[in-house]
């Protein structure tokens, strides 16, 4: 098997799942309880709190732990809303997140909130200028992604803050890291929130992260407990933070040297695919090693991937949450409805080896020369 | 030329006939702290030297920031020379980046043999600066960059920035207390102030489970962990409180319940303090902040041991201490809720004038020494290090 769909989700580590084999076999107590085992469990979690918020670079108090990126979209995006809605009714967002972030968009338009969509030029940047001019009093929230889901176009968030903070000090700045975190050094800090998930970072899947700095203020989403600290009442899964601890230590080392690798595998396949009739890279320059998205002019997607399949090869089309769709990101970035709908994703880690490459690289002409003569 | 930390001594220099074992016992606690580090200490009467093999110079750095005993810690270059030729060159090439427009610099030489005084020195090499580094100024009140040149036996040493240390003596150095260590806000403060000036600790906790919860306890392992930092480690001796404290709510008038308590916790803190051959208690008591800590509760409390209490708060407000309490890092932890042996069983309105004659007939009603006895030969002694909670190292 050759699995090139890092980016939609990766495989478990062992070093992680051995944390969270140890974590469910020992720590049984429920972390709320006042008994020993209990507070064995909470100092499991306080631990590998300590050692998250370290690696990341925050305040302990400053992790919310929920079910994963979705999640943590939604606490961020709606709870900012919630919390901030007497201030303003402005949400602004890139053209460029992920699914969620629009899916949560329409509900809050559907609750009087007015959405804008910034701009962002040919290579996929934000643009800055529109950016200010979108920015109002009352812009409660703006949210941009660290990394493109799609094409891995990595966003300058230190730049985009700036502008922001200028316009308007008062509005909150979210980011969805979730294809940032292990890949690239993050930041975040550069924001007042931030979403992450575990199981793309070798970690189980079922949890995730929202970073809220101390100095922002969001509604819970759910009721359950009567501590004003608590944005996410309910038991804490105690095995799943132990191996997100675990999984974020691991999977932020040596990120020069996974990335050095990484982009060594990626050049290979543009330089073979690149020159191909019918075959458009749509990567551009800002887009990291890590993911590599093409268009197939007279393939389906649909049909190339289970192509593959039967060699064992899986690949991803666009964003594994909105298969089958025309390409937003393409849309945004290239204005062309064709090439948007026929995206392939191929995802590499620090996992994937050379011979791999080789092999894929094969089957895909074979495939393609195949499904190419299909064609009427 | 080598990059290096340098150690400026604090107080201790002015010790004459202790000198030796106040810098030998620094370089002890330095070694202790920097275990983990590649690194190699040498000394003398003025300086203490620490090469880093591992180029970790931030992470020491920070780890130095807390032993005390430091005045200053620096980051200089040394040159195996004193000529002043090659001191000028090598200046040059640490200048190369630097940028500034004003500078000063200050020679110490404490090798008099050296032809030039310090003055003549800094002049020379300040007039080679303003000539290379083009738009620089002398400027000796103000200066953007201080140039420190140090001229030694046959080393000379160039350093900008310093840091400063925390000052104080080098743990140990005065001996031994014991610091009665509660889960509060002030016990871990007056504890610092304690290990400040030279005096090695351990920590005594009373505990009265089931009325306190491991979590109180935890608590106060976790300021203990702080206190650890500045101690080398800490050990600390739990007393098993529940039959005395049961004893006294039985038997004794409530008003009473807190001013016998406190004598029933200092008797036992004098028994552990000579026990492990400690001079002095030490706790967190400030003049009038609760019912017994009045002057007259002091007193009826104070009489019934002969050792020395030091009471570094006593004359602190409780803000001060709070400001303490933060720049250690122990505020966070002291303020968590959970109930301690002195805040169960309290007395809707506790004496504010105890009479020591009164506190000794209250004490025939109960059998104290056999209690305190027992709690001493069950008491339990728990080794506290500055060390990640080791027991999920392979979880995490």
């Amino acid at each position: 098997m050759i699995y090139l769909d890092y980016s939609a989700t990766t495989p478990m580590s062992l070093d992680v799942l051995d944390s969270y084999d140890k974590a469910s076999r020992e720590f049984i107590g429920n972390p709320n309880s006042l008994h020993s085992l209990g507070v064995k469990s909470k100092e499991l979690i306080s631990s590998a709190t300590k050692q998250i918020s370290e690696l990341l670079g925050v305040s302990e108090s400053e992790i919310v732990y929920t079910s994963g990126a979705t999640e943590s979209n939604n606490m961020a995006l709606l709870g900012s809303a919630m919390a901030h809605r007497k201030r303003g009714n402005h949400i602004v967002v890139s053209k460029l997140e992920h699914p969620s972030i629009y899916a949560i968009c329409d509900y809050l338009k559907e609750l009087g909130f007015e959405i804008s969509y910034v701009e962002n030029d040919q290579d996929g940047l934000v643009d800055f200028e529109d950016l200010r001019s979108k920015i109002r009093p009352e812009t409660i929230l703006v949210s941009i992604c660290a990394v493109n889901s799609e094409l891995g176009i990595r966003e300058p968030l230190k730049m985009i803050r700036q502008i922001i903070k200028k316009e308007n000090p008062e509005t909150i700045f979210h980011s969805d890291m979730t294809q940032a975190l292990g890949k690239i050094p993050v930041n975040v800090k550069d924001v007042d929130l931030a979403s992450f998930s575990i199981h793309k970072v070798y970690g189980p899947k079922g949890i995730g992260l929202l970073y809220k700095s101390n100095l922002v203020r969001i509604s819970p989403l759910i009721q359950g407990s009567s501590k004003e600290s608590s944005l996410r009442p309910g038991t804490p899964p105690v095995p799943l933070i132990a191996a997100s601890a675990k999984a974020i230590r691991l999977g932020i080392q040596d990120l020069d040297r996974k990335e050095t690798f990484i982009k060594k595998l990626n050049e290979k396949i543009v330089e073979e695919l690149q020159d191909l009739e019918g075959i458009t890279i749509n990567s551009t320059k800002y887009s990291i090693p890590h993911i590599l998205n093409i268009s197939l002019e007279n393939i389906k997607p649909e049909t190339f991937i289970h192509a593959m399949e039967e060699y064992e090869i899986f690949l991803g089309t666009n964003t594994a949450c909105a298969s089958g769709d025309v390409s937003s990101t393409i849309m945004a970035v290239y204005k062309d409805e064709e090439r948007a709908k026929s995206t392939i994703r191929i995802s590499l880690s620090y996992l994937t080896t050379t011979e791999e490459i080789n092999r894929f690289l094969n089957c895909f002409h074979i495939v393609y020369k195949k499904l190419n003569a299909l064609v009427v | 030329m080598e990059k290096l930390i340098i150690i400026k001594y604090g107080e201790l220099t002015t010790k004459k006939e202790n000198i030796n074992l106040f810098i030998n016992t620094l370089k002890q606690n330095i070694k202790e702290k920097l275990k983990n580090e590649n690194v190699d200490i040498r000394f003398d009467k003025g300086r203490m030297f620490i090469r880093v093999l591992n180029d970790n110079f931030d992470v020491i750095i920070e780890k130095l920031k807390e032993v005390f005993g430091i005045h200053e810690i620096v980051i200089g270059y040394e040159l195996k020379s004193l000529d002043l030729e090659e001191i000028k060159k090598e200046l040059l090439t640490l200048l190369k980046n630097k940028e500034f427009k004003t500078f000063k610099v200050e020679t110490k030489r404490s090798n008099k043999k050296i032809p030039h005084i310090s003055t003549e020195i800094s002049r020379e090499v300040g007039g080679f600066i303003l000539k290379n580094k083009e738009n620089t100024k002398v400027d000796v009140h103000n200066p953007e960059l201080m140039i420190h040149l140090e001229l030694r036996n046959t080393e000379s040493y160039i350093y900008f920035e310093r840091v400063e240390g925390l000052g104080g003596y080098p743990v140990s150095t005065l001996g031994k207390g014991v610091l009665m260590l509660s889960g509060g806000i002030d016990s871990p403060v007056a504890g610092y102030m304690a290990i400040k000036r030279g005096v090695k600790l351990e920590a005594l906790y009373f505990e009265s489970p089931p009325h306190t919860s491991i979590e109180a306890k935890n608590k106060v392992m976790e300021l203990a962990k702080v206190l650890s930092k500045y101690n080398n480690e800490i050990k600390v001796h739990v007393i098993h409180f529940t039959e005395i404290q049961e004893a006294i709510y039985k038997n004794i008038p409530h008003e009473y319940l807190i001013t016998i308590m406190r004598r029933m916790m200092y008797r036992i803190a004098e028994i552990i303090a000579n026990r492990c051959n400690a001079k002095i208690l030490v706790n967190g008591e400030s003049i009038g902040q609760v019912a017994s800590q009045t002057l007259t509760s002091m007193k009826a409390i104070n009489e019934v041991v002969s050792i020395p209490v030091i009471r570094p708060l006593a004359c602190f407000d409780k803000l001060e201490i709070i400001n303490i309490a933060q720049k250690i890092n122990t505020y966070e932890t002291s303020i968590l809720p959970f109930e301690d042996c002195c805040t169960i069983f309290v007395p809707k309105h506790p004496v504010i004038n105890p009479d020591s004659r009164v506190c000794e007939e209250y004490e025939k009603l109960i059998p104290y020494k056999d209690l305190i006895y027992n709690a001493i030969k069950n008491h339990e002694v728990i080794k506290i290090k500055d060390e990640k909670q080791q027991n999920f190292e392979d979880i995490l």
